[in-house]
């Protein structure tokens, strides 16, 4: 698991590569966490690398995105394949967090 | 016969060379990225419990996985020498409530259940036996010039 960050103005953006399974799910989140309890309240994850999601991922996007709640932080996600999309809806996830078409669109909605 | 069978250790940084297999045993059979990825998470939630759950802690042993396309079918056997452990009996997941009552866990039966046609437990004297079939629709087999293939 690669997990490239970057800033666009306010927004810390974070792109996982590679599989969010069981291993590369958890430094991912650790991740997401520190960039939370370093004090920033506007986070994009861009999806668009991961080879693919498993349960355990879902899972650690839930508590980044509970985590992000708790404070008041914007968590915004991009770059949904079409698969991936698809165990949002399976998992009954895809209504509790906000998804944009594109990078530029879900910096805008983070803000 | 249409198969390709490996063994891994019962290591979780044995996954990725399985997700390589999937996909070339996909590319070499013209399935779709849908089912590519539709094996890829289910066999990763099975391998994952096997992995995590049915050995004591350090021991090592071996997990065997065998892929067949049979009569418009991909079956996927997954066999292991761990303690008894049925997947399907685990309980259906609480998938209501908003963020703040959602419940994280249970997710990862309910793929395998829901990405799958079919999912078949039995024990077989010391090993578990798990069969995951899924029908390929015409759709899911893609002639050249698809999606997997490219547009040239």
């Amino acid at each position: 698991m690669e997990i490239v960050e970057m800033l666009r103005g306010p927004v810390t953006i974070i792109e996982p590569r590679g599989a969010l399974d069981k291993s590369g799910a958890p430094p991912f989140g650790d991740r997401i966490f520190a960039v939370i309890d370093s004090g920033s309240r506007n986070l994009l994850v861009d999806l668009q690398q991961i080879v693919y999601i498993s349960s355990a991922g879902f899972r650690t996007l839930l508590l980044a995105h509970k985590r992000a709640d708790e404070v008041k932080a914007k968590l915004v996600l991009c770059g949904v394949s079409a698969e991936v999309r698809r165990l949002f809806e399976l998992g009954r996830v895809l209504d509790l967090f906000t998804i944009c078409a594109t990078r530029d669109e879900g910096v805008a909605k983070a803000t | 016969m249409e198969n390709v069978q490996t063994r891994i250790p019962n290591r979780l940084d044995a996954m990725a060379g399985v997700v390589s297999i999937v996909e070339a045993f996909g590319k070499e059979h013209g399935l779709s990225h849908r089912i590519v990825n539709d094996v890829n998470v289910a066999l990763d939630e099975v391998l994952n419990n096997i992995i995590s759950y049915a050995f004591e802690p350090g021991a090592r042993s071996e997990i065997g996985i065998r892929l067949e396309i049979i009569g418009g079918k991909i079956v996927i056997d997954i066999d292991d020498a761990g303690r008894p452990f049925d997947p399907l009996g685990a309980p259906p997941p609480d998938l209501t409530g908003g963020l703040r009552e959602r419940r994280v866990g249970g997710l990862g039966i309910h793929f395998v259940r829901n990405l799958m046609d079919a999912v078949e437990y039995t024990r077989v004297g010391e090993r578990n036996r798990l069969r995951l079939s899924k029908t390929l629709a015409s759709d899911e087999r893609e002639e050249p010039g698809g999606e997997w293939h490219g547009n040239r």
